[in-house]
């Protein structure tokens, strides 16, 4: 597998990822209470932790996962284990399309309540950047059932290319960026409640998105990596 | 086994306090939000003072309905606040 493959692979895990939505809707209540609290500088700085967090989260997932499977993976069975990675992202893809928002006007998650109304209050009662990038931490790694396969594949990538720590970082990097898209839209103006709205309306190409994400990752892994 | 109730006791503080919360969440100037707020809560200490107990959701349901005449903002951010996520 070449380099430029691998980095395209890790690419694509890192758009299905960004794709998901606990990371971006932890974001969107960590605003939503912040603002109404704290000075815009505050609550600037906040939001900036929690991204953070999520990017640190991500980085040394992906990292770690490379580890495991340098040290514990023997090589020649390194196939077999991407065979059953591709099935659980087609599980991932059925999971996105049918339950992964809860049926309603909102935005809620297929989390268990009691853990979503947990990072509610964590974000309600988030007030220094320490809190906000644990919480950035924990909304990260709260998906993990579902990013499993994806840190999977990109660990296996990052064993392929030749600066392993830069492409880990480019991956915590593209799974953060719908969050500073948000930040930036914020900080040009735009108030949460339109963003939350969006993600309303836009729920179903949200889930179809993802959905389809995990299915052609899926077949590029069968194309590139397993034939 | 029943589900535990909860009960509060309603004060016009507290629901002015938690609009005037949306509104500066949405950025509103902070008077207008004040006058939202005060004009809700007082409509709020109205419908509720001949009623010994209600639901939250009808306190909700009745604040989110002043709130949608006045400013449709803040009632979006009010019904939908618990719904992020």
């Amino acid at each position: 597998m070449s380099d430029l493959l691998s980095i395209a692979t890790i690419i694509l895990a890192g758009i299905i990822q960004a794709s998901l939505q606990l990371g971006l809707g932890g974001l969107v209540l960590l605003y939503h209470s912040s603002m109404g609290r704290h000075q815009r500088r505050k609550t600037r700085y906040l939001a900036k932790s929690y991204i953070w967090g999520a990017v640190a989260i991500s980085f040394a997932m992906a990292c770690t996962g490379a580890f495991l499977i340098q040290n514990y993976i023997d090589k020649a069975y390194r196939q077999e284990w991407m065979v059953v990675c591709i099935g659980m992202l087609i599980a991932c893809a059925f999971v996105m399309l049918l339950g992964y928002f809860r049926d309603g006007r909102g935005t809620e998650l297929w989390l268990p309540k009691s853990f979503s109304r947990f990072v509610t209050r964590r974000a309600k009662a988030t007030n220094d950047n320490v809190e906000a990038f644990s919480l950035g931490m924990l909304s990260a790694f709260a998906e993990f059932p579902i990013t499993l396969a994806i840190y999977f594949v990109v660990a296996n990538c990052l064993l392929n290319v030749q600066f392993p720590l830069l492409a880990a970082l480019l991956y915590a990097l593209i799974v953060a960026m719908p969050m500073v898209v948000l930040k930036l839209c914020i900080k040009s103006g735009k108030n949460i409640i339109a963003a939350q709205k969006w993600r309303i309306n836009n729920k179903r190409f949200v889930k179809i998105f993802s959905g389809s994400g995990f299915v052609v990752l899926a077949l590029f892994i069968v194309a590139f990596w397993v034939m | 086994m029943g589900k535990k109730r909860i009960t509060y006791e309603y004060t016009h503080d507290g629901i002015k306090e938690s609009i005037l919360r949306h509104a500066k969440a949405l950025r509103l100037p902070e008077g207008w939000g004040e006058q939202v707020a005060e004009r809700v809560a007082k409509a709020t200490d109205k419908w509720i003072d001949d009623k010994d107990i209600v639901t939250e959701d009808d306190l909700q349901n009745f604040i989110c309905k002043e709130l949608e005449e006045i400013s449709p903002d803040i009632a979006f951010a009010y019904r939908n606040h618990d719904k992020i996520i």
